[in-house]
């Protein structure tokens, strides 16, 4: 070990209080975990004075005296290492309402500092003009670097790749890619596009790659070519829920998705295994949390499946909310077509419900008790909900193994990983 | 001597609140109160207390040569009697001048007709109850949910005796022939149709105030002359349109009150012209010509069919869920279940799922208190799996006996009877 105390600067997208989906809860618990051992600056677009975290150094773009760029003259950033596909319009890889109401159609290179740091007092971290705010991210992040000392570059996901890259390419320090998610995941094994080669051209750019699954690792392979040396696996962790029961306020059981309703999420296939449960026990009812471009379609698909008095749909829900229903819910149902992690199954688990879940994601390989389908045999998953609403021994079995799997998930162990690949690559 | 013969509908729903998933099992209150009150006041204060005022004012000035004729719903009524008194008091007032008819219709402003015969006959009583019960008179003329109608209906109506009924005059059914006639249906009935006529009812309630309308502005003179324009070729011209449209749909700044107050006095120049009530058209008139409605039309929309109410799955499945629980309802014999189930039927719920439009923001959407179609099932959907659990667990209590009575079962042996709290139930027990 170089030093007694590493020092790593974290470059996230999504933190609390702004929070999308599972990125900004893995950056939170994980960057939480890794400041008992390391030193830890974190670089956020946007940070709240209500929202500190201890022994963190936790910078919200949004916060940034803009004074600190009147001292840096905008040709101190260098051109990056590759090229990109020109920038396509109106792109949104995640499902968001755009709270800003308008995007800034100024983009990097052409506005000046204090601009930059307006564009980032918005909600909306994605919404059309989510490329524009990654590369003033880009900017502000490396010019904000010059000033902290550190190890290592940490960067999640490709939002942040660019201001990875720049500051690399200004400090030589090595670059650590964290894939939370890629867009193979989101649009489709055959992807292609910006994003795409930017994820591509960062990885290959990036010292080492840190995808949250076995399962991504293998996408990140197959898909990007990617140099399997280069790749460390470090599963995601989670947060210790003090789990509670209420009692429903129907008899039916309940059977729940909770997730972004895209593409990648497969909620349509939670119609299908809804119509197949209640052909066979319609004494149950199928509940989606979550808001997505999809809503209206599988809203649509499951009155045309003639399911409305036994499909729900909550829309968006806060934490409590959705804790309330996990604790009002019987089984818990994940048809992802591609889920690099999962992280609400674990909290499914947490509170004692049953998972279902699809084997095209990272979360089956920790927990190896669930059920598990491929995401299009959604007879399968039928057949496992029917079993599980039947059979009590065999909910029993499956409740206990995932409380055993759980035992070994902890973010201190992703923490630990990660802090050793550093040092087995002499980082620090 | 042709006539004018107009007709008002009357309408307010009983709207539904954000009812949410979470709500299931735990809160059985469904409707939005205070938006139900507000839109009460809003429509009350600006059309119906004003034209009422008018419609009154008219019929004075005309010496009981202006006659106009109303369906008013259920649901309106209840709406009256709780918010404002006064709006009710003023239709009263109406009646009483014996220049104005009241119809009939579905309690609810429901779409019973088309998928339960006995919840319409139902409806349809307690309809002519309220009106005897208010207005004093007993329905002649019958008027179904927005116009809807088909030769079925015809005969069934005739069938409960009314002697009329109003529908839309629609054009690929008329074939050219004019509107301004009493038809009649088919298979030898001997019902009389009262057809609207579209162009001229839907100068006053839609275009009015279309400033892009080549007609615009449309003044008293103007109309009478398109009025007068039938001499000759015509007995009836039916005006039939949304009561709403006098200061609600068309403002006040419009001049629509200032047209409402010269176009009888206009009509009357013409010394053949006159108004009647519907029930005085059909006395008056014969039946000239068969009016044959296969498929069912009404005056929604510019198809003037039933895709308003029923064109997308999400409709179909929340107006079929609706109506699959007709037995259990009345099996509870309980009045605010029954209640609840009719205020559920009325047909706004589907109208605002209803997808037809959505994205133009189409007249759908004016109307919708949610903000999407999707909203409007979702929310309605989870308030009927409330009413679903609800009937469950009071037909458990029914069909559950609550003591057992020892009889004598004949031969000296004893009989042991259950007894439960539904009499209808108990009578089935009984031996014969």
């Amino acid at each position: 070990m170089k030093k007694s105390v590493p020092k790593v600067l974290m470059l996230g997208w999504e933190f609390p209080p702004v929070i999308n989906g599972g990125l900004g809860v893995a950056c939170h618990d994980l960057s939480i975990a890794m400041s008992q051992m390391s030193d830890i600056t974190m670089i956020v677009p946007k940070s709240s004075a209500d929202f500190r975290v201890k022994n963190m150094n936790l910078i919200g773009v949004n916060n940034v005296d803009a004074n600190l760029f009147e001292s840096y003259p905008s040709n101190y950033h260098k051109p990056l290492p590759f090229q990109l596909h020109s920038i396509p319009a109106n792109l949104d890889p995640y499902y968001s309402q755009d709270f800003s109401g308008k995007g800034n159609p100024d983009f990097f290179g052409f506005v000046n500092g204090k601009d930059k740091l307006a564009a980032f007092n918005m909600e909306n971290l994605y919404g059309g003009d989510v490329i524009n705010k990654v590369l003033q991210f880009a900017d502000i992040a490396a010019t904000l670097a010059s000033t902290l000392d550190f190890d290592v570059i940490h960067a999640h996901d490709w939002m942040t790749m660019i201001a990875g890259i720049k500051i690399k390419q200004n400090t030589g320090k090595p670059l650590i890619m964290h894939i939370h998610s890629l867009e193979v995941d989101r649009s489709g094994m055959d992807s292609t596009g910006w994003v795409y080669d930017l994820e591509k051209k960062g990885m290959e750019y990036a010292d080492m790659v840190i995808p949250v699954s076995n399962y991504t690792a293998e996408n990140i392979q197959t898909y990007y070519g990617i140099n399997k040396n280069k790749i460390t696996v470090v599963h995601n962790g989670s947060c210790i829920v003090q789990p509670f029961v209420n009692e429903r306020k129907f008899k039916e059981k309940t059977v729940l998705f909770v997730g972004r309703l895209t593409r990648q999420k497969g909620p349509e296939k939670f119609v299908d295994i809804a119509s197949k449960v209640l052909e066979k026990n319609p004494d149950v009812r199928f509940v989606m949390a979550g808001v997505g471009d999809y809503f209206k379609k599988v809203l649509e698909k499951s009155s045309y499946n003639s399911l409305g008095n036994r499909f729900h749909m909550t829309g968006f829900l806060n934490v409590e909310k959705l804790r309330y229903l996990f604790s009002v819910s019987d089984i818990y149902c994940m048809p992802s077509v591609s889920e690099p992690f999962g992280l609400s199954a674990i909290e499914a688990a947490q509170f004692g419900i049953p998972c279902v879940i699809s084997k095209q994601s990272g979360v089956a390989e920790v927990l190896p008790g669930s059920l598990k389908f491929d995401h299009w045999d959604t007879n399968k998953a039928a057949d496992y909900i029917l079993s599980l609403l039947r059979d009590e021994v065999l909910r029993k079995k499956v409740v206990e193994d995932a409380s055993n799997n759980l035992d070994k998930i902890s973010w201190d162990v992703s923490a630990e990983k990660i802090i050793k690949a550093y040092q087995s690559k002499k980082y620090i | 001597m042709p006539s004018i013969c107009f007709y008002f509908q009357v309408h307010q729903p009983f709207r539904i609140r954000d009812y949410s998933f979470f709500d299931i099992g735990q809160s059985h209150f469904y409707e939005d109160d205070e938006k139900n009150e507000m839109v009460l006041h809003k429509v009350a204060d600006k059309c119906y207390l004003k034209t009422n005022q008018k419609m009154l004012e008219l019929i004075q000035r005309h010496q009981g040569k202006f006659k106009i004729s109303y369906s008013i719903s259920g649901t309106a009524i209840e709406q009256f009697e709780k918010y404002r008194p006064d709006v009710l008091q003023s239709f009263i007032d109406l009646a009483n001048t014996g220049c104005v008819e009241f119809l009939a219709e579905t309690y609810s402003h429901s779409l019973s007709f088309i998928y339960s015969k006995p919840e319409f006959l139902r409806q349809v009583r307690k309809h002519a109850v309220m009106i005897k019960k208010y207005f004093n008179q007993e329905p002649k003329i019958f008027r179904n949910t927005e116009l809807i109608y088909n030769n079925e209906l015809a005969a069934f109506i005739e069938d409960l005796g009314y002697k009329g009924i109003v529908c839309e005059g629609v054009d690929r059914l008329l074939n050219d022939r004019s509107p301004n006639f009493i038809y009649k249906s088919v298979n030898g009935t001997n019902i009389k149709l009262l057809l609207k006529n579209h162009l001229l009812s839907d100068d006053i309630a839609f275009r009015f105030s279309d400033q892009g309308w080549k007609e615009f502005p449309l003044t008293a003179d103007k109309f009478k002359n398109w009025v007068h324009n039938i001499a000759g070729n015509g007995e009836t011209v039916n005006l039939f349109m949304d009561y709403e449209t006098f200061g609600e749909h068309q403002w006040e700044s419009t001049g629509i009150f200032n047209f409402l107050d010269s176009l009888p006095g206009e009509i009357l120049k013409h010394p053949d012209f006159n108004f009647k009530t519907p029930s005085e058209v059909i006395a008056c008139y014969e039946a000239r010509e068969v009016y044959d409605v296969h498929d069912f039309t009404s005056w929604a929309d510019t198809e003037r069919d039933l895709s308003a109410w029923l064109s997308n799955s999400m409709q179909h499945e929340s107006i079929k869920r609706i109506y699959s629980i007709e037995k259990d309802v009345l099996a509870c014999e309980d009045p605010d279940i029954l209640k609840v189930w009719e205020r559920l039927q009325t047909s706004d719920h589907f109208y605002y799922m209803c997808t037809k439009f959505w994205n133009d923001g189409d007249v759908h959407k004016y109307f919708s208190p949610f903000d999407s179609p999707y909203d409007a099932y979702m929310y309605f959907m989870n308030v009927f799996s409330d009413l679903e659990c609800t009937l469950s667990n009071k037909l458990k209590k029914v069909r559950t006996p609550f003591s057992h009575l020892e009889v004598n079962g004949g031969s000296g042996k004893t009989k042991t009877i259950e007894v439960y709290e539904s009499a209808e139930l108990l009578s089935q027990e009984l031996p014969a």
